[in-house]
């Protein structure tokens, strides 16, 4: 087993996730075939777009098998990101102008709800740069120090997790925002590591050096 | 709560950094852009802006090399734009590692594409830039083109309906105050800032410390900086540390993250 598989289901921005994971010192491929993903070490799930839109390339592609098999039941280490977090989730409300939610993976119990902070001044997307405050320790959290922990965002929706074990931190919009979630092998951020600078480079090289 | 951001603003003319005053004057050469984006980035600023200035089939090209090759060292978001006229032209942005692509003059002559830019690849992606010259005592008007050609546009009623348009935010630009270092223009940032729902970065005029705070108090979300970072002695770091010790919900500065 060697490299990163970047899951590639048809969005458009897996540069920065690819240049990120490089500049770690690892070597990514971006990717849906099912070869590559069950050959990597870690794999990860980037994520910009809409909900609908990627839940249904994930499943034309055979992309969910592929990642229950290898993530799931064989316990790869997995980092999703921003929408790919979003995707564990039972539901999304993204665009559910017909009153139906987006069935998303369903691996964390969570549904992905449209951001609703409780005070009007606060602008939807949340977009800019954030503290995160732990609600517990993780590897891929490692070495870095709490008040450094800034993390860039962009979003309007937000994940709510109903088992609050899942949840290793949040951040403060007007409401508390699922920052980062957790178990077992899997990892999850509503960030964008690959965005943020020397905290997120030092988490995705956490992420890449952990073997649960 | 989101921290204020600072943002370094790139003007690029056949693919080298330069700066005027006023949009046409003093040209001044100011180096190369991904050299001077790295420092920046060990300086710790928030997000880079790119605009190509005299955009063409082949200063593209350049743009989209100089995105590629900063977006391998530099991780942290990139606003791109010049030029932007066709969802193809967006896509090419985003692929080369644009986070963000800046419409202006399109916008204007078709505002339906600001709404099928949105549509296609997320309001969030989509920042429109808007530049604004007073042309009487009380009253601004919108000018595109690179401030070549006026347009009977209240900037402020201009950028309220770019909202309404999808747009994921502002980047509002005084030509008037452009490269002068004088300051921003407060009050029309503060009138922008208060009807505006999408976060609102301001340019022009920024040449001192105590600017940048003026404009944040004055309801801006971001500043974006040229003259004062490229010309001066007020590095990205000295700012960020004097807006952190004036109290101001900025990121901390690299020298407190160590």
């Amino acid at each position: 087993m060697s490299g990163v598989a970047i899951v590639d289901y048809g969005i458009n921005n897996v540069r920065s996730v690819k240049n990120a994971v490089e500049y770690c010192g690892f070597d990514p491929v971006v990717t849906h075939d099912a070869d590559a993903i069950a050959d990597a070490s870690h794999v990860i799930l980037p994520g910009v777009g809409a909900f609908g839109d990627a839940m249904s390339n994930i499943r034309a592609r055979g992309i969910d098998e592929m990642l229950e098999r290898h993530v799931r039941e064989k316990g790869k280490p997995f980092l999703a990101v921003c929408l790919g977090m979003q995707l564990l989730a039972n539901t999304s409300e993204e665009h559910a102008d017909d009153g139906v939610a987006h069935r998303g993976l369903g691996w964390f119990d969570a549904d992905v709800l449209r951001l609703m902070p409780n005070d009007p001044a606060l602008k939807i997307p949340h977009m800019g740069w954030n503290m995160v405050a732990k609600e517990r320790d993780h590897p891929i959290l490692a070495n870095i120090r709490e008040s450094n922990l800034a993390f860039y965002f962009v979003h309007s929706f937000a994940m709510r997790c109903k088992d609050a074990g899942d949840v290793v931190g949040f951040a403060q919009y007007g409401q508390p925002v699922t920052a980062i979630i957790a178990r077992d092998n899997i990892a999850a951020t509503q960030f964008h590591p690959e965005k943020s600078q020397d905290t997120g480079i030092e988490l995705m090289s956490n992420f890449l050096r952990w073997n649960p | 709560m989101l921290k204020k951001r600072l943002i370094p603003k790139f003007l690029l003319r056949d693919g080298r950094l330069v700066k005027y005053v006023r949009f046409f004057e003093n040209e001044r050469a100011a180096g190369n852009p991904v050299t001077t984006a790295k420092v920046y980035n060990d300086y710790g600023v928030d997000e880079l802006i790119v605009l190509d200035i005299v955009p063409s089939a082949a200063s593209r090209g350049r743009v989209v090399d100089i995105i590629e090759r900063m977006s391998e060292e530099i991780f942290m978001p990139f606003t791109v734009g010049g030029g932007v006229k066709t969802l193809d032209d967006v896509n090419m942005l985003l692929r080369a590692g644009a986070d963000k692509v800046s419409v202006n003059s399109e916008a204007v002559r078709r505002p339906e594409f600001l709404r099928e830019a949105a549509r296609t690849f997320g309001d969030q992606c989509m920042t429109v830039s808007i530049d604004y010259k007073k042309i009487g005592p009380n009253h601004a008007s919108v000018f595109i083109d690179g401030g070549r050609e006026h347009v009977a546009l209240d900037p402020i009623e201009w950028a309220q309906r770019c909202e309404d348009l999808h747009c994921g935010e502002v980047l509002l630009g005084s030509i008037d105050r452009d490269g002068t270092m004088s300051g921003y223009d407060l009050d029309l940032i503060h009138k922008a800032a208060s009807v505006l729902s999408v976060p609102l970065i301001v340019s022009g005029g920024c040449g001192s410390l105590q600017h940048a705070i003026d404009a944040l108090e004055a309801g801006a979300s971001a500043v974006a900086i040229s003259s004062m970072f490229l010309f001066t002695d007020h590095s990205p770091i000295k700012l960020r540390s004097h807006l952190f010790s004036r109290g101001l919900d900025v990121r901390a500065s690299s020298s407190s993250r160590n």
